[in-house]
């Protein structure tokens, strides 16, 4: 029985070493290949999937992203736990000050779309802000409400419950979505506010744009509010939205290409650009859409991969967007990107 | 007796002090380690408290019935959680108590000897299966059939009760409950297999010889008798619902409100921690966080202190009155 | 209500005159235990059929020797499968001296007055949620420094220590008193009696209970989450001073997800995990039986 122990000590300890060993080793191989590693907004996964692949080919870089959500991905590169950051909500004064010296560079453009589970609906459903808000606020719970009725004389609504789903924890889609109803609806903005997670009234939360896309295939009657690409890839429908011109707007190229036109010729700033309900004279645009952001730390022992890296992302990796329909970042805003770039490893 | 020949079993003087280096050596190993986990787990709850803190000087005690819970306005508050980990644990412990005793009982006295161990087994094996499978499982198969079969079939026998009032949901609280009832279901009917198997037979005998029926013997002789040990279990199985995060948080559905049903969606402390501590966003966000996990850690230490204090107050007890 | 109905109860051999429904009585609640116990077993063989039926046909040696995937594709568990084992390894590694240690403190060394207070303190740190430990790790370690499989490990080998600790301090205390007595009245040093005689009679039991340990701490999610979630390596990774995945956080996020794929992966992933827990307890089993042994051959 000594023995046993004793050998079962003996090969304990052994695995022990060689599993430090293994690890020493691997952290030291690693170095040869440059690994960046990333986490936060799930919005942007999609299209950091076409770009990590993409930047191995081109830099030999080995990047790697975990979609965690916009405020875990704050979180991670605020702790150094990561090389950078993805958010779609910007950072506030507070998540700014705790980052110590990260920029933050606007390296995406896409929409949120407004997804439901209405099966065998014979149309494409339209909705306005308010209603939107009033969903979400629990003030309209049938989808054969008049309202909607209303605004969609062309489909037969089903009497089915209405279920707003929402993102549980924090979230850059929320603060996208909250920015917009507080815009159109003057209830939501005094009660709820906008934030990567406001005190959600109504429905039920799910983790992830994954989450909500799940919550939202099996809950009859659902409504919820996720990034574009999850609704194409996981062929849930989404609705169209009227802007402030009074046109039901869709997301797609089109339509948020011509919500980004709403911005002015010169941005200043520290890259917080807000293009939810743009105004009047854009009948195309899209009314949710959003630019998403990488969080970076100025100096840091990868600051010039950083750098490579996010410059590619706005030049080269806007390209892989379209199919995900992310739009090209427009001209303007990819020169405030080089202007933030340039703080990274000066 | 004067020795003329050394006594072979006397330590020489050189290996007298060796052995007594050898013992304080081994023992003072074997303190570090013990004094080394008790100092993990005041630590832990030092630091716990500690980092929540600033939100405990902010809301003060105040926090823990309010309901508000606001990211935006950083005004945070217990209420709908604690109210949450309550109605799910205490739903679970109804449900599980008496189908854990029940169990307990067939395994013990009413079982034929041939079922009783592989049923024992397979009740074990439930204990065994993880709690993020069981998750899995009511995310994609038990919340579903919740909501198309047995939320309407409440409704439709006890709808006029407020708690089965309001529309069927996948995610909410009462599936939440459900899966609770199953993951302390095997903690607590274990633990009163023991006590049944303990009660000395003689006393259950007695009772028989006298004429009563084996149900009247247990009822009468055998669950008095493991009564302290059996509302241990309970609290232990409890104090076991109050911590689960994980399966909570996959199908409670993250509400932020207090509703009379069970059907929509709530949140309770620990699924509340679990699905928003890694993005919180501000510090006193974070800090808040943490006071509900101080709560949880109080309520779950004030339940397992309790199950041990009936323990020990009770085999004290019975330790003196059997002599 | 006549005279010969009447019945008295100091008279033993009087027949009940409710025996009847006595006897029904306990029918009824044979019957209702009887389904209590079918309930759970029912349960039990639903969740382990469904994990089994939806997870089986997903098995393949893809999914087992590749890793987790970008955006719309789902890939293997490859990098999970090494990750929870390096990490429960080395839980255990961390775990299991420190609490034979303990419980051989408290068996053998403390008084009783120390015997009962660290007693009580392994069965409050046994109650501790996971989740707190987890915190207590992030909180501790993370911040600052970032995630890692040590740090993980660290997180699970907490939860261990009370569980081995106890059983181990229970079957200590089986051992009998004449084994002890009898190898210091050899002459044999109180520290060598232990590592000795006492142990390796022991051992049984403490493999029981470190086996039982591993099978619960193998299924655990919520210290992961905060200790080893965010995986930034692509592919299987040995490298335990990063976060590595895990075959629990994968099923976590893998059960929130809205593609087919994706949730036939969660099954089969929970197969696995099922699969290991299982033969962990039936080795339990196995070493509880020779610990009987080893106990009833003294």
């Amino acid at each position: 029985m000594k023995r046993v122990l004793t050998l079962m000590l003996v090969v304990a300890s052994v695995a022990a070493i060689a599993v430090t060993a293994g690890g020493a080793t691997a952290a030291s191989a690693k170095k040869q290949d440059t690994n960046l590693s990333g986490a936060g907004s799930s919005f942007v996964f999609p299209l950091v999937s076409k770009w990590i692949p993409a930047l191995g080919s081109a830099y030999g870089y080995n990047v790697s992203y975990a979609p965690t959500g916009s405020g875990a991905g704050i979180a991670a590169v605020t702790a150094r736990t990561v090389d950078f950051g993805a958010s779609d909500a910007p950072l506030t004064a507070d998540q700014a000050a705790a980052c110590k010296g990260c920029v933050q560079v606007p390296w995406a453009l896409s929409a949120t779309s407004i997804a439901y589970n209405l099966p065998g609906l014979n149309c494409i459903l339209r909705l306005t802000g308010p209603i939107l808000a009033d969903m979400y606020l629990g003030n309209v719970t049938v989808w054969d409400d008049s309202r909607i009725k209303q605004i969609n004389p062309k489909c037969t609504l089903p009497s089915t419950k209405i279920t707003p789903v929402y993102r549980s924890g924090n979230s850059g889609t929320s603060y996208n979505v909250t920015d917009y109803l507080s815009a159109v609806s003057p209830t939501w903005k005094s009660k709820l506010g906008v934030g990567q997670s406001v005190a959600w009234p109504a429905g039920v939360g799910a983790s992830g744009s994954s989450g909500v896309a799940a919550t939202l295939k099996k809950t009859e009657g659902a409504i919820g509010y996720v990034d574009v690409a999850y609704a194409l890839a996981n062929k849930i429908r989404f609705a169209s939205i009227q802007n402030a011109s009074g046109k039901f707007a869709t997301p797609g190229l089109r339509g948020i290409d011509a919500a980004a036109a709403s911005l002015p010729k010169k941005l200043t700033g520290d890259g917080a650009f807000s293009i939810v309900n743009p105004p009047k004279g854009n009948p195309l645009a899209y009314p949710i859409s959003t630019f998403t952001y990488v969080i970076v730390p100025t100096s840091s022992s990868k600051a010039a991969d950083l750098r490579k890296m996010v410059y590619w992302a706005v030049t080269r990796g806007q390209t892989f967007g379209a199919p995900l329909l992310f739009q090209k970042l427009p001209l303007q805003v990819q020169a405030f990107a080089f202007k933030q770039i340039k703080q990274i490893n000066s | 007796m004067s020795t003329l020949t050394p006594d072979p079993a006397a330590p020489a003087a050189i290996e007298r002090r060796g052995i007594r280096l050898g013992d304080v050596l081994f023992k003072g190993v074997a303190a570090v380690a013990a004094v080394g986990v008790a100092a993990i787990l005041a630590l832990l709850t030092y630091k716990i408290f500690a980092l929540a803190w600033p939100a405990m000087q902010e809301f003060g005690l105040s926090f823990i019935w309010s309901q508000d819970w606001n990211p935006t306005t950083n005004v945070y508050g217990a209420l709908v959680f604690i109210y949450g980990t309550i109605v799910t644990s205490f739903i679970a412990l109804l449900l599980a108590t008496p189908l854990s005793i029940a169990i307990a009982l067939f395994l013990t006295e009413l079982a034929p000897k041939r079922l009783a161990s592989p049923i024992a087994t397979m009740v074990e094996l439930l204990a065994a299966i993880p709690s993020v499978v069981l998750g899995l499982w009511g995310i994609l198969v038990f919340g579903p059939w919740i909501a198309q079969h047995l939320e309407p079939w409440l409704q439709s026998w006890f709808g006029f009760l407020p708690i089965f009032s309001g529309d069927p949901s996948q995610a909410g609280v009462l599936p939440a409950a459900l899966v609770l009832t199953i993951m302390i279901i095997p903690i607590t009917s274990a633990i009163c297999r023991e006590l049944f198997s303990r009660v000395p037979r003689d006393l259950t005998d007695g009772s028989l010889a006298l004429g009563s029926t084996r149900w009247e013997a247990i009822r009468r002789v055998a669950i008095p008798y493991a009564a302290p040990g059996i509302s241990a279990a309970v609290l232990l199985g409890l104090g076991r619902a109050f911590g689960e995060a994980i399966a909570v948080t996959q199908v409670i559905g993250s509400g932020n409100q207090i509703n009379r049903s069970l059907f929509p969606p709530g949140d309770t402390l620990a699924s509340r921690i679990a699905s928003t501590y890694q993005g919180a966003g501000s510090n006193i966000e974070v800090q808040s966080l943490l006071y509900l996990g101080a709560i949880l850690l109080v309520i779950s230490l004030i339940t397992n202190v309790s199950a041990q204090v009936i323990v020990n107050k009770f085999q004290k007890a019975r330790r003196m009155s059997t002599g | 209500m006549s005279a010969a109905e009447i019945t008295d109860p100091y008279d033993i051999t009087a027949k009940s005159n409710n025996l009847g429904r006595r006897r029904r009585t306990q029918q009824l609640v044979s019957v209702l235990a009887l389904l209590s116990a079918l309930f759970a077993v029912f349960i039990l063989a639903l969740v382990l059929g469904t994990v089994l039926y939806k997870g089986l046909s997903q098995l393949s040696l893809d999914f087992l020797t590749k890793s987790s995937a970008l955006f719309g594709q789902t890939g293997g568990i490859a990098d999970a499968l090494v990750g929870s084992a390096i990490i429960v390894g080395m839980a255990t590694i961390m775990a299991v001296p420190i609490a034979i240690l303990v419980a051989i403190y408290i068996a053998e060394y403390a008084g009783p007055k120390a015997a009962s207070f660290f007693r009580v303190m392994l069965d409050i740190l046994n109650g501790v949620p996971a989740i707190l430990v987890g915190i207590f790790i992030y909180g501790l370690l993370v911040v600052g420094h970032g995630q890692s499989a040590i740090y993980g490990a660290m997180a699970l080998a907490i939860l261990m220590i009370p569980m081995v600790a106890r059983a181990t301090q229970e079957v200590l205390e089986l051992v009998p008193r004449h084994l002890r007595e009898a190898s210091l009245a050899l002459g044999v040093p109180r520290w060598r009696t232990v590592y000795s005689i006492v142990l390796p009679t022991a051992i049984g039991g403490i493999l029981t209970g470190a086996v039982i340990a591993i099978a619960r701490v193998a299924g655990e999610t919520a210290p992961l989450i905060f200790t080893s979630s965010i995986v930034t390596s692509q592919g299987v990774s040995l490298d335990v001073h990063q976060a590595l995945a895990t075959l629990p956080v994968r099923i976590f996020t893998l059960s929130e997800s809205p593609s087919p794929d994706d949730q036939a992966a969660a099954w089969a992933a929970a197969l696995i995990l099922i699969g290991f827990v299982l033969v962990m307890n039936i080795l339990a089993k196995y070493f509880a039986g020779r610990k009987r042994k080893s106990l009833e051959g003294v």
